[in-house]
């Protein structure tokens, strides 16, 4: 209180002091006028914080040990009705569920994570041009949001590794939120989900890889489907492939509609081997997918901003 | 990239439908972005011969008689002589000349794609002349940016009446390819390496046509590369004049040039872009006069190195660069007279004075070259090829070639080639056994072997032993995947059965339910999961009280919105409140599950940062006069409850202390413990906060730490069984509820008891607290 009165005065007395510019002769005005205004305005900006400090001085305290306030009724939930999960969520629950059902573990994607991960294990060269394609954003330190949840495939394989030493295979879906240098508009978000697929054993082939990715959307869509391949380029699979699922039913697919799903490959022999897995004893596959997609997908919603908006008249169609 | 189909076909024979070659290159070789019919774009564009050409003074036009053939187009009428009568405003419309004629009723090419295409008709110029259709221009057609004058047609070529697409082959498909799917792949940005694996896909030998020759090296100018690794192969190659090439009529290469989305501008320029877009191999040409005149020297002295700091060179474009210390130079006796592999400079540019060329064919490190492409913001055809890494085994034979296409004009002088270290043909040791392994295939070795060498690969055979070995352009094949991917690519991965592996049993991760479950949770109790950005605004942070320097910040940020990464979720909540509050929603409560990162947080043992995984709540009306603390506490009271979470709330004894608490008011929060572990905090927010965001006066939260929870919960209820005798207690006292709650726990031991309501009279300062008592 007391000091605000006293940054106040001083405040009066540069205004004053700021006056007797024209009483200078004109070629040190500008000198002059340049230092006063530098401490009126760290005084401004001292009073500004003052003030803000004495807004949170006037509180009155409660009894935070009690369960309604004095003279108050007893607080109640906001009705069911009003109550919803986000989107996104709901359906990377759902997603992993039908993996969990095929056998496939789950973990979680880190969200800060290193040029390593990011690139360098996945056989990335250095300074190669096909980092560019990822649009990272970094931190001052070189820490990256990561641009793709493949950014957990080294920690899954040495985190499973010891299923290949008793026989079994890894099979492990790994969900995350992933970050790219990307202007937003209706289709695009330099924030989203992506769900990563991992198989390593002795024996798995690329004809496994179909055959599972296959079976993941005649689950998730309730229905056979066809499925169809592009060739693609990932420094951390090879062969690299693109796939693509006939447009379901549900979406109202015709015959010849396509929807391309998801990137996969064989996994590179070096990203194997960078985590201590033999790549002449094992190979395995593995795959990412947007999940933002499916949802929009599902729900026929033209605009991929919604999502991250917080817009509860969004949100609250999704209980 | 475009690909002209007309001009694949030119080299390689395509025996299926265009709709069935369309679908097997995006399932076998690179997805194909949309493919243009240009099947009916020259409809009604004829070849024609202008008979008689009259100037009319005083203007620019000139009445024409045309001879059409045997075309006969409704409402266009002959004369006498079977001529049809055309204005031509293009100086360089004479008689006996071949030209093409838009035909009334035709759609002019160029404008094709516009919205109303302009169908060309009959018109009276000049208030006398009737004119039925146009003679074109090269930008009329679509096939160049020439409007100076009409396309001049050798009249060896065509005759009259003939149609204007069936002489330059333009009924056409282009198939538009994406690039970035090819990122590997540079010998495939060359038409006949497109070609190649055109004919691999399709199970067909590819025989290759050889486009050039290497010349024997005089390395009578000099050559000096400085860096090692900036540049694997640098001929040149000097032109020196003995004629002059006539550029008169239209060609079928001007067609090309146009198709792939270039254009022609002249014969050096021409030659050079075409024989790039046949082979992948971008040419440059410097005048040869001007780049001896820059570097002071007497003979050329090439020398290719990268930029000194702050060195400047003008480019073509006359626009000036700075220049970064990884661009590759090329420079004359040191003097910067290019950016290689991106522009030339504009001290030794071609012009119509030039004598002599020196033809640059050189590769250059893709590395630098995407640095300078990205630092200078240059998109050239000619620097997307370099930057796939071309591979260097036919700068020689590519130079001459171009060097043949100007013969008329030039003839070679001198040939000198720097390429210190020419790279080995990779050879892969593989197995039939190990392809079909990896592919889930049972491909025999006969096909394996012929489908590798449709696409010119080298393939010993022994046994099942294959020893493959990879032509000079594929700069990519080096381990058995690679070779493993060619096969199964070339014979189609839609070839291979899907196939479920063995059935698998998985873990639960009990994370996961946790979360799956809060959300259950959470939306019973009405309230609603958002989801806000990693990324905040320094503003954010400064409005709530943490400090910024806590947080990662993104160098590269979108926007000052999105610069610091949070420190806690509250604070994103308070902003989607305000938002919320705005639309308006009356109440709600917001929540989010979500990791943050803080630098005090420190490194885990990968030096990763720590993350903290952390549940956010805001509960907001705006209007609502009571205390919003208590509904805060409600929801993370009953949510630890459902969860079998015993937790203790205590008052906050003077300042916050932790990260997450900075926008709570201590007053108004009490800090949540889980016996002695402290797990977040509940309250109200700080008066300088809530006016910071702007928020109605009924607002509070909490922040709790989800792997404390995690730690702690239980999944088991506690279920009590037998009847139970209810009653109600009221106590009058001053004392605070936990304090009071203390006493009558020891006059009940083993009761359960839950809170009732608090009331306090007006002037009185005892209250009355109501409890709920089950024994």
């Amino acid at each position: 209180m007391k000091e605000l009165e006293q940054l106040k005065q001083e405040l009066k007395k540069i205004n004053i002091e700021a006056a007797g510019v024209k009483n200078l002769p004109v070629e040190k005005r500008a000198e002059f006028g340049r230092k006063i205004n530098q401490k009126k305005q760290e005084l401004l900006s001292k009073i500004a914080v003052a003030e803000k400090a004495l807004l949170d001085v006037e509180v009155e305290p409660i009894d935070v040990t009690a369960w309604s306030g004095v003279n108050e009724k007893m607080p109640e939930f906001y009705p069911t009705e009003l109550g919803s999960k986000h989107p996104l969520m709901s359906e990377i629950d759902h997603v992993v569920e039908i993996y969990q059902m095929m056998g496939f573990d789950v973990m979680e994607s880190r969200q800060l994570d290193d040029e390593f991960h990011m690139f360098d294990s996945l056989n990335f060269a250095k300074e190669h041009p096909a980092r560019d394609g990822y649009d990272t954003f970094r931190t001052e330190e070189g820490l990256i949001p990561p641009a793709h949840t493949s950014t957990m495939e080294h920690r899954a394989l040495k985190k499973f590794k010891y299923k290949l030493e008793r026989g079994e295979p890894i099979a492990v879906v790994i969900p995350g939120r992933v970050y790219r240098n990307e202007d937003v508009d209706a289709t695009h978000e330099h924030t989203f989900y992506q769900c990563e697929g991992m198989f390593v054993s002795k024996d798995c082939t690329l004809g496994n890889m179909l055959g599972v990715l296959r079976e993941f959307f005649e689950r998730y869509y309730e229905q056979k489907l066809e499925i169809r391949t592009q060739p693609g380029y990932f420094p951390f699979t090879e062969p690299s492939v693109e796939l693509l699922i006939e447009k379901p039913k549900a979406l109202g697919g015709k015959k010849g509609d396509w929807l391309e799903m998801l990137g996969c490959g064989m996994t590179h022999p070096n990203v194997l081997k960078m985590a201590g897995i033999d790549p002449t004893v094992y190979h395995g596959f593995a795959w990412g997918g947007g999940i933002e997609r499916l949802v929009l997908l599902k729900y026929a919603l033209g605009d991929i901003r919604f999502f991250e908006s917080g817009n509860l008249n969004f949100l609250r169609e999704f209980n | 990239m475009r690909i002209s189909l007309n001009w694949l076909k030119k080299y390689v024979k395509i025996p299926v439908s265009n709709d069935e070659l369309v679908r097997l290159i995006g399932a076998r070789l690179v997805e194909v972005e949309e493919v243009i019919d240009e099947t009916h774009k020259y409809d009604n564009i004829f070849i024609v011969k202008v008979e008689h050409a009259e100037k009319i003074p005083d203007t620019h036009l000139t009445l024409c008689k045309i001879n059409v053939g045997n075309i006969e187009i409704p409402k266009v009428e002959k004369d006498a002589d079977g001529l049809v009568q055309v204005m031509c405003g293009a100086p360089n419309v004479h008689e006996c000349m071949m030209a093409a004629w838009i035909a009334p009723g035709a759609i002019v090419p160029a404008s094709i794609h516009e919205d109303a295409p302009f169908v060309i008709g009959k018109r009276t110029m000049l208030k006398k002349y009737e004119s039925n259709g146009m003679l074109a221009a090269a930008d009329e057609l679509d096939l160049g940016d020439d409007h100076e004058g009409i396309i001049e047609i050798e009249p060896d070529t065509a005759k009259p009446g003939m149609r204007f697409a069936d002489v330059f082959e333009l009924n056409d498909l282009i198939l538009d390819i994406e690039n970035k799917s090819l990122t590997h792949r540079p010998d495939t940005f060359g038409l006949i390496g497109f070609a190649r694996e055109v004919a691999g896909i399709l199970g067909k030998q590819f025989e290759c046509e050889n486009i050039g020759n290497d010349l024997s090296v005089d390395n009578s100018i000099e050559i000096e590369i400085k860096e090692e690794n900036i540049c694997e192969r640098y001929t040149a190659l000097v032109l020196k004049k003995h004629g002059e090439i006539k550029k008169k009529y239209f060609t079928w290469m001007d067609t090309i040039l146009a198709k792939s989305g270039m254009r022609p501008v002249d014969p050096i320029v021409d030659a050079t872009n075409y024989l790039m877009l046949l082979t992948g191999q971008p040419l440059h040409a410097f005048d040869y006069d001007k780049f001896i005149k820059v570097g002071k020297s007497d003979k050329p002295k090439i020398i290719v190195r990268l930029a000194r700091k702050g060195e400047k060179l003008t480019l073509l474009d006359d626009k000036e660069v700075i220049l970064n210390e990884n661009d590759i130079l090329i420079t004359s006796n040191d003097v910067p007279v290019a950016m290689a592999g991106a522009m030339g400079g504009k001290s030794t540019m071609i012009d119509e004075n030039t004598k002599n060329i020196i033809l640059e064919s050189a590769t250059f490190s893709l590395y630098n070259l995407r640095k300078t492409q990205m630092a200078h913001g240059i998109f050239s055809e000619a620097i997307t090829r370099f930057t796939k890494g071309q591979p260097p085994y036919q700068t020689m034979r590519v130079a001459e070639a171009c060097a043949e296409m100007l013969k008329e004009g030039f003839k070679v002088s001198a040939v000198a080639d720097a390429y210190p270290v020419p790279p080995k043909n990779n050879v892969v040791k593989i197995t039939t056994y190990e392809i079909n392994n990896l592919l889930g295939t049972k491909y025999n070795k006969d096909l394996i072997v012929k489908t590798l060498k449709n696409v010119n690969f080298e393939v010993d055979v022994d046994g099942d032993n294959l020893e493959v070995m990879a032509p000079e352009w594929r700069t990519d094949i080096y381990i058995k995947e690679d070779i493993i991917e060619e096969v199964g690519r070339l014979l189609g991965y839609d070839n291979i059965e899907p196939v479920l592996p063995l059935h698998l049993t998985a873990e639960k991760n009990p994370i996961l339910e946790m979360k799956q479950k809060i959300r259950e949770i959470m939306a019973r109790f009405g309230a609603n999961e958002v989801l806000t950005y990693s990324f905040v605004s320094g503003k954010l942070l400064e409005k709530v009280g943490q400090d910024s320097k806590n947080s990662y910040r993104i160098i590269n940020s979108i926007s000052p919105e999105l610069q610091y990464v949070r420190q806690s979720i509250v604070p994103s909540l308070l902003d989607k409140t305000y938002v919320n509050e705005k639309l308006p929603v009356e109440r709600f409560a917001i929540y989010e599950m979500n990791d943050v990162y803080r630098k005090d947080l420190g490194m885990t043992d990968e030096n990763v940062p720590v993350e903290k995984f952390s549940l956010g709540l805001v509960v907001a009306e705006r209007k609502n006069d009571e205390t919003a603390f208590y509904k805060a506490k409600k929801y993370v009271a009953k949510l630890f409850e459902e969860l079998n979470v015993e937790v203790e709330f205590l008052p906050i004894s003077n300042k916050a202390k932790q990260v997450e608490e900075k926008p709570f008011e201590p007053k108004r929060s009490a800090e949540i413990f889980i016996g002695d572990e402290y797990i977040g905090i509940v309250g109200e927010f700080r008066n300088s906060v809530k006016a910071e965001f702007k928020l109605a006066p009924y607002v509070a939260g909490f922040e709790i730490d989800m792997e404390i929870l995690f730690k702690h919960m239980s999944k088991d209820k506690k279920i009590k069984l037998g009847s139970k005798k209810k009653e109600d207690l009221t106590v009058t006292t001053d004392k605070s509820y936990a304090e009071t709650l203390k006493q009558v726990q020891k006059q009940n031991p083993g009761a359960q008891i839950t809170p009732g309501t608090i009331y306090q009279a007006e002037g009185q300062k005892s209250k009355n607290i109501t409890f709920h008592i089950t024994k």
